[in-house]
C-alpha cells in the first residue's frame, strides 16, 4: 500500500466558540491517525477575514495540516469533511517530489524570495 | 529584429526574465498570498505573461496556485475598484 504525503486546508465556520475548534481540530486529527495516517504538523491560523463572502459570512477559522497516510483515507477524509456542517470548505493536496522540496526548504525556512520590481506595476494600467 | 543593431525598437524592448527561475523556486505555494497578489491586478485578474516575463512553467503554476487560494478566501475573485 502506497503511502503519501498530504497537506489539508479546512475552514471551520466562525459561529463556534474557542473551545469548540479545538474539539473540530481533535476530531479529524483523531480521524486521520485511527484511519493509518501519521500527523506531521497541524497549524491553527486561527480566525481570518475572507476576501469576499462565503455562505453569508465573512470570516473563518484556517487549519492547515501536513500528514503522510495511504491514499485510501482522503476519500473517507473528504467525507467525512464534506458531511460535516461546521466545515465551510477543505482542500487536500497529494505532495509530489517538487512539492517535497519545497515543504524541506519550508521546513528550514529557507524558501528562496521571489523578488518583484516595483517599476512593472506601473506598466499594468492598460485596461 | 533584436539581432539588428539599426532598428528603431531597439533598446526600447526590455528583457524580462521569470522571477521563479531567478529566485530558484520550485513550486508556488499557495499560502504565499502576498506573493500571488503582486501576479494580480487591482480587480484580482491574474495578470499575463506578457506582462510579467513569467515562464510558462511558473505561469501554469501560478495560475494553479491562485485558484487554489481563490478557492479558499485569500485572495479574491472580483475586487471592486471602489476601495
Amino acid at each position: 500500500m502506497s503511502r503519501n504525503y498530504y497537506e489539508l486546508t479546512y475552514i471551520i465556520s466562525p459561529v463556534l466558540e474557542e473551545d469548540q475548534y479545538k474539539e473540530v481540530i481533535e476530531k479529524f486529527t483523531e480521524f486521520i491517525r485511527d484511519n493509518g495516517g501519521e500527523i506531521d504538523e497541524v497549524d491553527e491560523w486561527g480566525i481570518r477575514k475572507f476576501e469576499f463572502e462565503m455562505d453569508s459570512k465573512s470570516s473563518g477559522y484556517y487549519v492547515n495540516a501536513y500528514f503522510t497516510s495511504p491514499g485510501e483515507l482522503i476519500e473517507k477524509l473528504e467525507r467525512a469533511l464534506r458531511i460535516d456542517d461546521q466545515i465551510m470548505r477543505y482542500l487536500t493536496l497529494k505532495y509530489d517530489a517538487k512539492m517535497m522540496r519545497h515543504r524541506e526548504l519550508q521546513r528550514k525556512n529557507a524558501v528562496p524570495t521571489v523578488f518583484v520590481e516595483e517599476q512593472e506595476d506601473d506598466e499594468e494600467d492598460e485596461d | 529584429m533584436i539581432k539588428n543593431p539599426s532598428h528603431p525598437k531597439k533598446g526600447h524592448i526590455k528583457t524580462r526574465e521569470c522571477k521563479f527561475t531567478k529566485a530558484g523556486i520550485e513550486y508556488i505555494d499557495y499560502k504565499n498570498t502576498d506573493l500571488l497578489q503582486r501576479f494580480m491586478n487591482d480587480q484580482g485578474k491574474i495578470l499575463p505573461r506578457r506582462v510579467t516575463g513569467t515562464s510558462a512553467k511558473y505561469q501554469r503554476q501560478l495560475s494553479q496556485a491562485i485558484k487554489r487560494a481563490r478557492f479558499l478566501g485569500l485572495v479574491p475573485y472580483v475586487a471592486d475598484n471602489l476601495r
